[in-house]
């Protein structure tokens, strides 16, 4: 039931012209800055070809691609995720999934599993851009293949708190509020530590970033999978027990 | 030993922001059976039907379908039932046969069953000609009726319906009462809540009425229904004598320019009109008076009013 709750969830965003344009936005965008970037590359190149360890063509234009991907994460992900719930309580249909014959905990994950396969397209079809750079050039594939993880997690953890955030809001406009606040939130939360110095404190341990730049970097580390994996699954949890509160409270 | 309700409802109550929505409420249904559920806006029939589906809560007491406990065993009772919403809960963007194969799924049919019960319920609720169609592009009669087929395409045993005749014209409201009768037959139990009072009357084994969150009646629809007075208008000069004199009257009223006649048990209509005319009085006009079932709802209605004015 979790599957064709997801199905039905990946059908409907399918169908919707919200999500075609936000991904032909999002491939928009990063098509530019990826030509952007490889021109400054290539201007860069012949200038550092002597240098010792010299950066590659992977840090020079793939690292800022992949960073510029995260980043329009934060704010497409509350929107492709707002009306998971939300949508449900404005048009009338909740009463349908919250009268069948599958537990709240179902219903979260197959919110959650449509939209998670939404993205995971999405930063596929993202990651074709820096990957056609292997025609012309030696990319480091298993720093990009471990970098894809990290963003398939990263859209894991950010999919789970627009999810919960359409929970707790009735309305999908004010649920995507929420989810890009708490989204921006965790990407800062270390933004006055790090100006100071400070890199190993708890709060350093709060924010994305933290735990996404080593997968960018190519180091995939239990620490920050658990991290992404911890966000995730909170997150969801929050949601169940928030639909549960709808049927105690009305 | 007898055979345990399919649904029972055993003092239950909800709050809902600090208001006493429904207040210990004792219901059942039996398997094949239709009940019908009335109240005036706000008696707490759409509050009790979302207890009965598990979309809400009770406050206080238990809610047994099939035997099982409603807040203990919330998905294994929940399958044994289908609602609609007050609301009918669609998707806009999608088709009427996959939005049916979706609601199969959600309760539980795999493999190439929803597919089947999608295009049986299709053909059930007459909506082949829309089958195609996206839901969002339908007439609101239309939409009603996909909204009672998601509430069936499962074939449960308990079938929840609030207002389903809601914005259909007549010939819709008939089928919509032709589907009732025809789950009925085949072994489904049926509550309806509605406002038409008609509808209960052709539909309903039992009647209950709720009022301000109470329950105020609960008995057979044939008690309330049929033994109501007729209002009888004849050419001759008569007295209330004259009328108690027919084997079919127990009681006779003058009301203007028409008589207002009991009947006595066991007449119908067709005996009195036999005799009248029998008796060369020249009927003019013989029709039941309001009906019973509307006597008993507006009793309960206007004394409950009446005394929370006082």
């Amino acid at each position: 039931m979790i599957a064709a709750l997801a199905r039905n969830e990946l059908r409907r965003l399918f169908v919707q012209p919200l999500a075609w344009v936000l991904l032909a936005t999002v491939l928009g965008v990063l098509a530019y800055f990826f030509l952007l970037t490889l021109d400054a590359c290539l201007a860069l190149l012949p200038r550092i070809a002597g240098m010792a360890d010299a950066p590659g063509v992977t840090d020079l234009v793939v690292l800022p691609v992949l960073r510029a991907i995260a980043s329009l994460l934060l704010v497409v992900v509350p929107l492709l995720g707002m009306r998971a719930i939300a949508g449900e309580h404005q048009s009338g249909s909740l009463p349908l999934l919250l009268a069948a014959g599958i537990g709240d905990a179902q219903i979260v994950l197959g919110k959650f599993g449509g939209l998670f396969t939404f993205l995971a397209l999405l930063v596929a079809l993202a990651l074709l851009l820096p990957l056609s750079l292997e025609i012309g050039a030696t990319l480091d594939l298993g720093r990009i293949a471990v970098a894809a993880g990290g963003l398939i997690l990263f859209a894991a953890a950010l999919a789970g708190i627009a999810v919960a955030a359409s929970t707790y809001a009735q309305n999908p406009v004010l649920a995507a509020m929420i989810a890009v606040v708490l989204n921006l939130l965790l990407w800062m939360a270390d933004a006055g530590a790090r100006y100071q110095g400070v890199s190993s404190s708890f709060i350093n341990y709060l924010a994305l970033p933290t735990h996404l730049e080593p997968f960018l970097h190519g180091i995939a580390s239990t620490i920050d999978i658990v991290y992404f994996v911890l966000v995730t699954a909170v997150a969801l949890t929050l949601a169940a027990h928030r639909l549960r509160s709808l049927r105690m409270r009305g | 030993m007898p055979e345990s309700p399919l649904l029972r409802l055993s003092e239950v109550s909800r709050v809902l922001a600090g208001r006493v929505v429904v207040a210990g409420l004792n219901l059942s249904v039996e398997h094949g059976s239709v009940l019908g559920l009335l109240g005036v806006n706000g008696a707490g029939k759409s509050t009790t039907l979302r207890m009965i589906a598990g979309v809400l809560c009770p406050s206080a007491g238990q809610v047994l379908i099939g035997g099982k406990d409603l807040s203990e065993y919330p998905e294994t009772a929940r399958t044994k039932l289908g609602f609609l919403p007050e609301r009918v809960p669609l998707y806009a963007e999608l088709r009427v046969d996959e939005y049916l194969a979706f609601c199969a799924r959600l309760h539980g049919l795999s493999g190439a069953a929803p597919a089947k019960a999608a295009s049986t319920t299709i053909e059930r609720c007459a909506l082949g000609d829309v089958r195609r169609r996206l839901l969002g592009n339908l007439s609101k009669g239309y939409q009603q009726r996909v909204g009672i087929a998601q509430a069936i395409v499962h074939d449960p045993a308990l079938i929840v319906l609030d207002e389903p005749a809601s914005g259909l014209d007549p010939l819709q409201a008939a089928g919509i009462r032709a589907l009732i009768a025809e789950l009925r037959s085949s072994g489904h139990a049926v509550i309806l809540s509605t406002h038409l009072l008609p509808d209960v009357q052709a539909c309903c084994d039992r009647v209950a009425i709720l009022h301000g969150g109470r329950l105020r009646h609960d008995g057979p629809t044939h008690a309330l229904t049929g033994t109501g007075t007729l209002r009888v208008r004849v050419q001759a000069a008569l007295d209330a004598e004259a009328w108690t004199a027919l084997k079919s009257v127990r009681r006779a009223d003058r009301a203007d320019a028409f008589w207002r006649v009991e009947l006595a048990a066991g007449a119908g209509p067709a005996q009195l009109a036999h005799e009248i005319i029998g008796r060369g009085w020249a009927l003019l006009e013989l029709r039941r008076e309001e009906p019973s079932l509307e006597q008993t709802f507006l009793r309960i209605a206007s004394t409950d009013d009446a005394r929370e004015a006082a």
